[in-house]
């Protein structure tokens, strides 16, 4: 008896392990009809100040929707580019979920991963609510697979009252700005704060020196690996680009060891007056306004690539924003809190909590933002188009030979050439890889 | 009837009490394990999840690679430095915490002291010995600088030669102190009389240590060394948080380089392939150990 009693337990044990093992189904299995729906919402904002607003956003989207249930996601920058990419593998997609614009967001809609939103967006009001020029990057053969939520680019920000004490203007050539350099080095200031631990840092320089020394169709055939192998990132352009940067570095124009500082350890610098100049994201002005004042600093377009054959009037940025997944249950109603989400109203509230600007129609203004956010929006607009953030916008594969060799130059333990040489052998491979699938 | 006779036959019954853990371990560990190996065997990333089996050309792969050579270099050298502080210098110091000069006055105290860092968070240790690390304003530059040692300023976290140590020699200053409060439990119960006669027969401390102390804590030394060089190969954390494997694949560690192949470059076949290879690694570790485990049993 006692026996027996114990056997039945330890197969009823069995049992329930055996059905906690394989009995997990995939969420979202209620149907779509008459229970709430549940969307899953995945973005890269964990900052309080970040989350308040989505939060704000979700409140007001449920009230109007008691059906459906948004539940949000949210991890770092950095942790974002694995997680999503684990989120991918394991089949948990989230229906909505950040992505950057440009190589990022097409292999998505390569792989089959990413919704069709041109129907969507092209054929309701929605077209006329956000700038059309930030959804560009986010098509892929023609058709819209991501919709923006915000508009960024890369501008040389300094210390007005320095630049005032030596006599300084914002300079419009390379040669102007390598005096600029030299004078605060002269005066013992440091020129540019740069924290390039990790290198993405150093990316935004190279692909703004890149989009302004190399034509742009040259570049645009590198990038998209069209151009034929033998010639894949063999335009002079690049050596020139990494040289450079190179000789920013050589001059001692940057700090000290910026393989060695994070770029927010080099931002603090640059706000306690500790170096003359930074090139940062339109998004951080107002961290920097924060720290020293919104009226301590101005930005200037950096001239990087006077005497270039690329287009000197690009400006290095990109939109940031968001993909639903292709085979979400809910297509209806997760485009519907998009087109929320990125509405003009929702645009508003966003630059007001936050500061940075919306790609909203309408969302930047004097009431809205700060005057030099305002200033930085229209530079976007008179900009003759965006270069894509380097380290997104080519295949990762070569980013993850780029990116290093940048830090190696940094180091001096390569040559411009060598790094180019091996960005050449990883293209051929990876131009390769792409043609046998 | 014939089940009810199976069951209760005497013989089946450990091994019916056994299924559970061994079915729990056959889910989440074994399985695994040989998915992992199948899975090396193809051509696949996480976002287009189309198998192409390519053989053993992952394998040939990783010969090849050279981050995989500087990857393995950096392994033995964090198992080599490790082995030396965390087994050697922990055993020196447990000794030195329980002679009869420290112990008495001094012994807690320094063993809270040491013992501290081993309880904080990896991300913790890590970004503030970034601070300490920074090339301008870091505390250890500037200390240099104040001792008149300024020539031996570096970017710590950034110049390629200094990288992996700068990283190891944070691991020892986080875990040295663990394994000492384990030699110093190891130490209590070598009786107080060994010494005693030892010291009767004239023997000084240095000498009291090597034939007593070495020699009767050689269990936990066995297990300690084997447990840190295995900790060695499959170190990730503490890398990944300060240096992410950086300046240009200086610091990387198979761990870490296998995350970034898997989950940057969306080669999950090769890292499978690499995940391989840091089983065999370690598998061969863990055999050895277990064999010295037993011979020590023997003694």
């Amino acid at each position: 008896m006692n026996r027996k009693f114990w056997t039945l337990i330890s197969l009823l044990l069995v049992a329930a392990l055996l059905l906690a093992a394989c009995g997990q189904k995939p969420s979202g299995g209620e149907s779509a009809a008459t229970g709430p729906v549940t969307i899953r919402f995945f973005h890269k904002w964990p900052e309080p100040e970040h989350m308040e607003f989505y939060n704000f956003v979700i409140q007001e989207y449920e009230k109007t929707h008691p059906n459906v249930k948004i539940v949000m996601e949210s991890v770092a920058d950095e942790p974002y580019k694995d997680k999503i990419r684990v989120l991918m593998a394991s089949g948990e997609v989230p229906d909505i979920y950040f992505s950057w614009a440009g190589e990022f967001s097409w292999k998505f809609a390569r792989g089959g991963q990413a919704l069709d939103l041109t129907d969507a967006v092209m054929n309701s009001d929605w077209k006329d609510k956000i700038i059309l020029s930030a959804v560009e990057p986010y098509k892929w053969q023609g058709k819209i697979y991501g919709v923006p939520m915000r508009i960024n680019a890369k501008f040389m920000v300094y210390n007005k009252a320095m630049f005032e004490q030596y006599g300084l203007q914002p300079p419009t050539t390379w040669d102007e700005f390598l005096a600029v350099c030299e004078t605060l080095k002269q005066n013992g200031v440091t020129p540019i704060a740069f924290g390039d631990e990790f290198p993405w840092a150093a990316s935004h320089y190279i692909g703004d020196f890149n989009a302004k020394l190399v034509d742009p169709a040259v570049r645009q055939a590198d990038y998209l690996l069209t151009a034929p192998a033998e010639q894949l990132f063999t335009d002079p352009g690049y050596v020139e680009a990494l040289s450079r940067f190179q000789l920013l570095m050589d001059k001692g124009y940057f700090n000290e060891g910026p393989n060695g500082i994070s770029h927010s350890g080099a931002r603090s610098s640059f706000i306690a007056g500790k170096a003359g100049m930074m090139y940062i994201e339109l998004e951080e002005f107002v961290t920097v306004a924060d720290g020293m004042g919104a009226d301590a600093f101005g930005f200037f377009q950096f001239p990087s690539g006077t005497g270039g054959k690329g287009d000197q009037k690009l400006l290095t940025g990109a939109p940031d924003g968001f993909m639903v997944y292709s085979k979400t249950k809910h297509p209806q109603e997760a485009i519907d809190f998009l087109k929320f989400l990125t509405s003009p109203e929702m645009g508003k509230e966003y630059v007001k909590r936050l500061g940075i600007p919306s790609a909203a129609v309408g969302a930047v203004s004097a009431e809205t933002a700060l005057p030099i956010v305002v200033a930085g929006v229209e530079s976007i607009n008179t900009a003759s188009g965006m270069a894509l953030w380097l380290d997104t916008d080519i295949n990762i594969k070569i980013v993850e030979v780029y990116l290093p060799g940048m830090q190696a130059v940094l180091n001096g333990t390569k040559t411009p050439q060598q790094v180019m040489s091996e960005v050449q052998e990883a293209a051929k491979t990876v131009q390769q890889e792409l043609k046998n699938q | 009837m014939t089940i009810s006779r199976l069951f209760s036959a005497r013989r089946l019954t450990p091994y019916l009490f056994l299924l559970p853990a061994i079915l729990v371990m056959a889910t989440f560990v074994y399985l695994p394990i040989i998915e992992n190996f199948y899975y090396s065997l193809f051509r696949w990333s996480s976002i287009d999840p189309r198998f192409t089996f390519v053989g053993l050309n992952n394998y040939k792969r990783i010969l090849s690679d050279s981050i995989i050579t500087v990857s393995l270099r950096n392994n033995v050298l964090y198992a080599v430095i490790s082995v030396f502080f965390q087994v050697f210098i922990a055993l020196v110091l447990a000794a030195i915490l329980e002679g009869r000069v420290i112990r008495p006055r001094w012994g807690s105290f320094f063993r809270n002291m040491l013992f501290l860092p081993s309880v904080l968070a990896i991300t913790v240790v890590g970004i503030t010995w970034q601070l300490i690390y920074r090339p301008d304003t870091g505390l250890l530059n500037q200390f240099l600088e104040g001792v008149g040692l300024g020539f031996l300023k570096r970017t710590w976290l950034g110049d390629e030669g200094t990288a992996i140590y700068s990283v190891i020699a944070v691991s020892q200053w986080q875990w040295v102190g663990y394994v000492m409060i384990l030699f110093i439990v190891a130490i209590q119960a070598i009786p107080e009389e060994l010494y005693e006669s030892a010291r009767i027969d004239g023997a000084n401390l240095v000498s009291q240590f090597i034939h007593i102390t070495v020699p009767l804590v050689r269990e936990t030394t066995l297990v300690m060394t084997t447990i840190t060089v295995i900790g060695a190969f499959k170190v990730f954390d503490i890398v990944w948080v300060m240096t992410a494997g950086g300046p240009n694949h200086a610091s990387e560690v198979l761990g870490n380089y296998l995350y970034r192949v898997a989950f940057r470059n969306d080669e999950m076949g090769y890292a499978a392939a690499i995940a391989s290879l840091l089983f065999i690694i370690t598998f061969l570790l863990t055999f050895v150990q277990l064999r010295l485990g037993r011979s020590g049993e023997e003694v």
